[in-house]
């Protein structure tokens, strides 16, 4: 079956520090693709370039060299407004630390990328609610960031990162500040998602029973992909070895 | 370890460091400059002769900017204060102790006072010594003598001041530092302000503000009633009416604009979310700037009237500049040479009981009247900008003989009769000649009339019949009354515009995240620096609207002692726009530079 992916990229390069000074090469020639409906997980160890290559995927940092195309739009063909307005359409972005705005009610939070794109407040009243019930945060909506816990406040952070729809999202280690229960909260959520709604999704993790709910995972090691393993017809349980075991060979 | 580190903090943000810096020296330079002049003995001297009470205004004066003073230390600290805190909470991680920090905070804000205040006085001290000669014989109509603008006592008032209000906030930073939590210093504060409406309070709120702004006005305004208490009963009541105003009004405003449609698009309700974060941090700043915003502007617009009307009043008391008796051809020369309005010579002839003037020089020149009466109706005036003038019949001379014994140089005066030329002539005493003048613009024709009253030997103004000698007595009046309005003004306004900037700037350290998360989700900069301009516009506006408003009332407070205290009110309000604009515009600057995040997709 041959399908476009969502996201493709080609020998990507990321040198971090200006010429003359001192450098560092983050990313050393990463190539990959997303299909459309598909849930991949990026392990590593620490300093392996797995946030380097997630913020350059985001159009929140420039790779020195290398292609990336987001649902067919080449990154480095968008110019000046064109960057904040794909980042708000196309991409929806989850943080460890939930990066939600603690001035603003989470209901608020949430329609925040809708009004950004100038969607007028009737348009997005429904979106919203849509959103919000499907990840079971309908009570929460009036209230502010400080006032729900760490897994609520995870769940508005995806709410918002998929209100305007995006060809795909992105997560940076989501599940890194929860507890375990939570952890498996979300993680159920963004499963039902990526599998209903045929939303892409890219998983940044630690954690391998996180990385068990994708269906692929690349091993990134000293800034390129060392490994790659897949799901398949395994169950999850056995996923979650294989995922243990390749940690186990590849450090 | 800790001073590195201390240093390296410093260096991170270098800009902000010397605006506050900047800021800290102007203001003591400021406070350096009025104190040598206003308490300078030579200066004082000087105006004591000519005026009663100039202390005393100037004693007022001092107290204000000390006051001002007061509180701008007090924004610049918590500037200094948000700043540090984060270092202060990586130290206290790192195990510096408690006591140890507490010392850290004491040292480096007296440092920063010291340096600050030492800098200001000597920059003061330069200013004073280049424009202070300049302004004060601007105001005061005269040079003055032994002017120092090294004056010791201003020293010691100055740096003993400073280093005073820099201990009491070294002790306020770290009795604040104590009682937070590492997390908190690291971290910021984030607890949100959820804005709510209790009708009832804010309606209690705003009747209650409306009422003490409206007895503040009337109070104002009927300033012959309420005599000195005016003061007193005008500042409590409208700082309190202010404040209860801002509290009930901003709430609900931004409430009213969250609600409706035109929040919902872009970052408009981000920005307004923004705005009311702090609400109760800012309903303080922002009634203290538009009772300061009052203050400044008011100053400087009673400064500039006061001059504008000495210039008006002398010329309006009389339809001659100068009278004199027989004056030398020296004396005539230099009057020729001014710009003249007019200029008549009479003759006549005195005895011991009578003076003689001939009929029929009156005749063919009359003598001209202002038609000015004291007190002035409102009529009058409105014309007195350009005063016209009328010429007197012989009927009316004889019927008011008074304007024209005003013009004889001699004291006590002494009655007059006209007469023939023929009798004129018969009269067995030597003839003498009254020239009269009137110069186009007193003002411009200052210095020259100084020479003239030179060339006639030098004699006191007062005893000098005519617009100019009450143009001197006045302006020396005024004068002291100008500069203080003028000078204190612009002091004040430097001050409150940076007051508020220190106050918005001290919160960017911890608004900096917010500004990245949005940049994350995809705000364009473009609309991230829109908001910022909206944001801080509303902080800068809102008082400005205010303190207009209590100034266009509180002017009436002058109408007792000025002709019109609104006269050209367009100059103070520019001066004070522009001044507040570019604040404004350093404001923004400053902010973006501290929260617009550098992470970007460099193309
Ligand atoms: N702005 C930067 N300037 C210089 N070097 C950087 C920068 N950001 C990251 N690096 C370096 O690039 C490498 C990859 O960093 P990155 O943050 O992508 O790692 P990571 O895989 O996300 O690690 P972690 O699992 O700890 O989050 C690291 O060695 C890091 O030190
Ligand atoms: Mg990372």
């Amino acid at each position: 079956m041959t399908m476009t992916p969502v996201v493709s990229v080609r020998d990507l390069h990321k040198t971090y520090g200006k010429t003359g000074q001192k450098q560092y090469e983050a990313l050393k020639g990463i190539s990959f693709d997303v299909e459309t409906d598909e849930f991949v997980g990026i392990m590593g160890a620490s300093g392996s370039g797995k946030t380097t290559l997630l913020n350059i995927l985001a159009t929140l940092d420039a790779p020195t060299s290398g292609e990336v195309e987001i649902n067919q739009q080449v990154l480095a063909n968008l110019k000046g407004n064109q960057i904040a307005d794909f980042r708000a359409k196309q991409v929806g972005f989850i943080f460890q630390d939930f990066n939600l705005l603690e001035n603003l009610t989470n209901y608020e939070n949430i329609a925040l990328p809708l009004s950004l794109q100038n969607i007028s407040r009737k348009k997005a009243q429904p979106e919203v609610q849509r959103i919000a019930k499907q990840l079971n945060i309908e009570s929460l909506l009036e209230k502010y960031p400080t006032e729900i816990s760490g897994g609520q406040k995870q769940r508005v952070a995806a709410a918002r990162a998929l209100v305007s729809h995006p060809a795909i999202l992105f997560g940076d280690e989501p599940t890194g500040a929860l507890d375990s229960n939570s952890a498996r909260d979300l993680l159920e959520m963004l499963n039902t998602i990526n599998h209903d709604q045929q939303v892409p999704i890219l998983l940044v993790t630690h954690d391998p029973f996180s990385a068990s709910y994708c269906q692929r995972i690349l091993f990134i090691k000293d800034g390129k992909i060392g490994q790659e393993i897949k799901k398949g017809t395994h169950t999850r349980q056995q996923f979650y070895q294989a995922i243990l075991d390749t940690l186990g060979t590849f450090d | 370890m800790l001073n590195k580190l201390a240093f390296a903090g410093v260096k991170s943000r270098l800009k902000d460091y010397v605006v506050l810096f900047f800021g800290l020296i102007m203001s003591s330079a400021i406070f350096y400059m009025f104190e040598s002049l206003a308490t300078n003995k030579a200066f004082i001297k000087a105006n004591a002769q000519q005026i009663t009470g100039a202390n005393f205004i100037f004693l007022f004066g001092a107290i204000l900017l000390t006051i001002i003073t007061l509180v701008y230390v007090f924004y610049a600290n918590s500037f200094l204060m948000s700043m540090r805190r984060h270092d202060y909470g990586l130290f206290m991680m790192l195990g510096a102790k408690q006591s140890k920090i507490g010392q850290l905070i004491l040292v480096e804000t007296m440092a920063i006072g010291t340096i600050a205040s030492v800098i200001g006085t000597i920059i003061g001290w330069g200013f004073t010594a280049s424009v202070g000669p300049f302004l004060m014989s601007r105001m005061i109509g005269n040079k003055l003598q032994h002017f120092n603008a090294f004056y010791v006592p201003a020293i010691v008032t100055t740096i003993v001041l400073y280093l005073i209000l820099f201990l009491i906030a070294g002790i306020i930073n770290r009795l604040a530092l104590t009682k937070t939590s590492v997390l908190q210093l690291l971290k910021g504060d984030s607890q949100p302000n959820r804005p709510v409406l209790k009708p009832v309070s804010q309606l209690l709120q705003v009747v209650v503000g409306v009422l003490l702004l409206m007895l503040g006005y009337y109070a104002m305004s009927h300033v012959e009633k309420f005599a000195l208490s005016t003061i007193p009963i005008g500042l409590v009541t409208i700082v309190l009416g202010t404040y209860f105003l801002f509290n009930a009004i901003f709430v609900w405003l931004i409430l009213l604009l969250k609600r409706s449609g035109w929040a919902s698009l872009g970052l408009r309700n981000f920005t307004l979310s923004q705005l009311s974060f702090r609400l109760h941090n800012y309903t303080k700043i922002l009634s203290v700037v538009s009772i300061l915003i009052a203050l400044s502007l008011g100053a400087i617009t009673v400064g500039i009237g006061m001059q504008k009307q000495v210039t008006a009043l002398s010329t309006a008391s009389e339809a001659y500049t100068m009278a004199i008796k027989n004056p030398s051809r020296h004396t005539n020369h230099l009057i020729d040479k001014l710009t003249l309005d007019t200029k008549v010579t009479y003759q006549q002839k005195e005895t011991s009981k009578i003076i003689y003037y001939r009929a029929d020089q009156f005749k063919d020149r009359p003598l001209e009247f202002t038609g000015f009466q004291s007190p002035l109706n409102s009529k009058q005036k409105n014309r007195l900008a350009s005063p016209t003038y009328q010429n007197l019949t012989s009927t009316q001379l004889t019927q008011h003989p008074e304007k024209l014994m005003a013009l004889q140089p001699n004291a006590p005066q002494k009655p007059f009769r006209l007469v023939s030329r023929t009798t004129f002539n018969k009269l067995p005493v030597h003839a003498q000649r009254l020239t009269l003048f009137r110069v186009k613009n007193l003002q411009a024709d200052k210095t020259d009339l100084k020479h003239i009253v030179t060339s006639m030997g030098n004699p006191a103004v007062d005893t000098v019949p005519g617009a100019y000698g009450t143009f001197v007595l006045a302006t020396a009046m005024f004068g002291g009354l100008e500069f203080m309005g003028f000078f204190l003004g612009i002091a004040f306004l430097a001050m409150l515009a940076s007051c508020l900037m220190f106050k918005i700037l001290s919160g960017a350290a911890t608004d900096k995240r917010r500004y990245e998360m949005l940049n994350k989700i995809g705000a364009r900069p473009s609309r991230l620096r829109a908001s910022i301009a909206r944001e801080i516009l509303v902080l800068f506006v809102l008082p400005a609207i205010v303190g207009v408003v209590h100034v266009l009332f509180g002017l009436l407070m002058f109408k007792v002692l000025m002709l019109n205290p609104y006269y050209q009110i367009w100059l103070p309000f520019t001066i004070f726009f522009v001044l507040y604009m570019i604040y404004y515009i350093i404001t923004v600057r400053l902010y973006e530079h501290i929260v617009l995040p550098k992470l970007r997709i460099d193309n």
